[in-house]
């Protein structure tokens, strides 16, 4: 059972990596002119149209690109931005040497994201209601798995096997937190400040306890 | 509140009118106005607010007097998980209303987070901390966590004690007690 839902979790992961490495030139500039729209007009007022003109393309054009229409379109989105993410951070997180560096580099990109991109910090002030219903409760199962997809090449490199799913859980869900309801006492921008969050909280938490004498 | 509430129970909170908790309750419609002038985003947000006030308050009863934080993390993620599970109304809301329901409840958590973490922050005060921790933050972290995981199980089976023990004293807390007990 589990092993389905990781496996369909990895070809997630995998298919938002291959789809950003291989979109043409077209698919690249509509999703940037969705972006557009999006962070303009929010994401429930944005219609195929408004982003054919944004691109300068025909209607149809876009309607190929998102055969899903409207409803697909968020999805779309996403997922060409995380692929985009997945590709940009993938290099930094590897060549983390400690764990340590590893969860500063993962915290810091992760919490950038949600903080600093025009488009998901437009969505979450303004529409909230679009995403919080998909980050909670059974729906977040989904999230977490796809976030332990994400992690355990990375995770892997410095934690036992069954160390890994434990550890980006618990990473995952913290880094939503912030990222939804920053906390006064974190400036997520400060390299130290985040590195002190690491050190003293995470690394203690993700870090497998020793075994039980038997 | 009893009528509102009612009427989320059988018809589900985007169907919930003033009209129909006026009814519910057995007053006039005038007096629920009187008491909720916003009308009925006012009284939806009340609802809310009110049955997780009832969800929390229900389960500090459950857990009862402790004086560890460790063994007060270990009860309330279990009678937390299980009361959530065993929410009829709030089950129910979920599978059908979820896009209404949750951005209400997040707007509900911030107060709760708020609660978890003055209550935590105070009983961390009287424990060996590790060296660098401070109360508030570690508070705010464990309150994040422990909201988050009973809301979603996630990697853990909270149904086996061990699991639980290993999570709590293993992971959650071993960053912040000196000497969070055997995992």
């Amino acid at each position: 059972m589990t092993g389905t839902v990781a496996s369909s979790a990895d070809a997630l992961v995998d298919g938002w990596a291959t789809g950003y490495r291989d979109a043409d030139a077209l698919e690249r500039r509509l999703v940037e002119a969705a972006r557009s729209c999006i962070a303009r007009w929010g994401l429930r007022k944005t219609t195929l149209d408004d982003i054919a003109r944004e691109a300068g393309v025909g209607r149809a054009t876009v309607y190929r690109a998102f055969p899903g229409g409207k409803d697909r379109l968020a999805e779309a989105v996403l997922c060409h931005e995380a692929g985009r993410l997945f590709t940009g951070y993938d290099a930094a997180l590897s060549a983390a040497a400690t764990l340590e560096d590893l969860l500063v580099v993962g915290v810091t990109g992760a919490l950038a994201v949600m903080q600093d991109d025009e488009v998901v910090r437009s969505v979450l002030a303004h529409e909230p209601d679009l995403v919080l219903p998909h980050f909670a409760f059974h729906r977040l199962e989904r999230f977490l798995d796809v976030a332990v997809a994400l992690c355990r090449p990375h995770l892997g490199r410095f934690l036992p096997d069954d160390a890994v799913h434990p550890a980006a859980d618990l990473l995952a869900r913290l880094v939503l937190s912030f990222g939804f309801r920053p906390a006064p006492w974190l400036d997520t921008r400060d390299p130290a400040a985040v590195r002190r969050l690491v050190t003293t909280y995470l690394v203690p938490a993700v870090t497998p306890p020793p075994e039980e004498p038997s | 509140m009893d009528g509102a509430y009612a009427c989320v129970a059988r018809d589900g909170l985007g169907k919930l009118t003033v009209e129909g908790a006026a009814q519910e309750a057995g007053v006039a419609r005038a007096t629920v106005y009187r008491t909720f002038p916003g009308g009925r985003d006012e009284l939806v947000a009340a609802v809310v607010s009110w049955a997780v006030g009832d969800f929390f308050a229900g389960l500090a009863l459950e857990i009862g007097p402790v004086d560890d934080v460790a063994t007060l993390l270990e009860r309330g993620l279990v009678a937390g998980r299980r009361r959530l599970a065993e929410h009829d109304v709030l089950q129910h809301a979920l599978q059908v209303e979820a896009d209404q329901v949750v951005p209400q409840l997040a707007s509900v958590m911030p107060a709760v987070l708020a609660f978890l973490r003055r209550d935590l922050a105070q009983r961390l005060a009287g424990e060996r901390l590790r060296p660098g921790v401070d109360p508030q933050e570690a508070a705010d972290v464990l309150s994040r966590l422990a909201l988050s995981l009973i809301g979603t199980h996630g990697a853990w089976d909270m149904d086996d004690p061990a699991t639980v023990r290993r999570l709590v004293r293993g992971h959650l807390l071993a960053g912040v007690l000196e000497d969070p007990g055997r995992p």
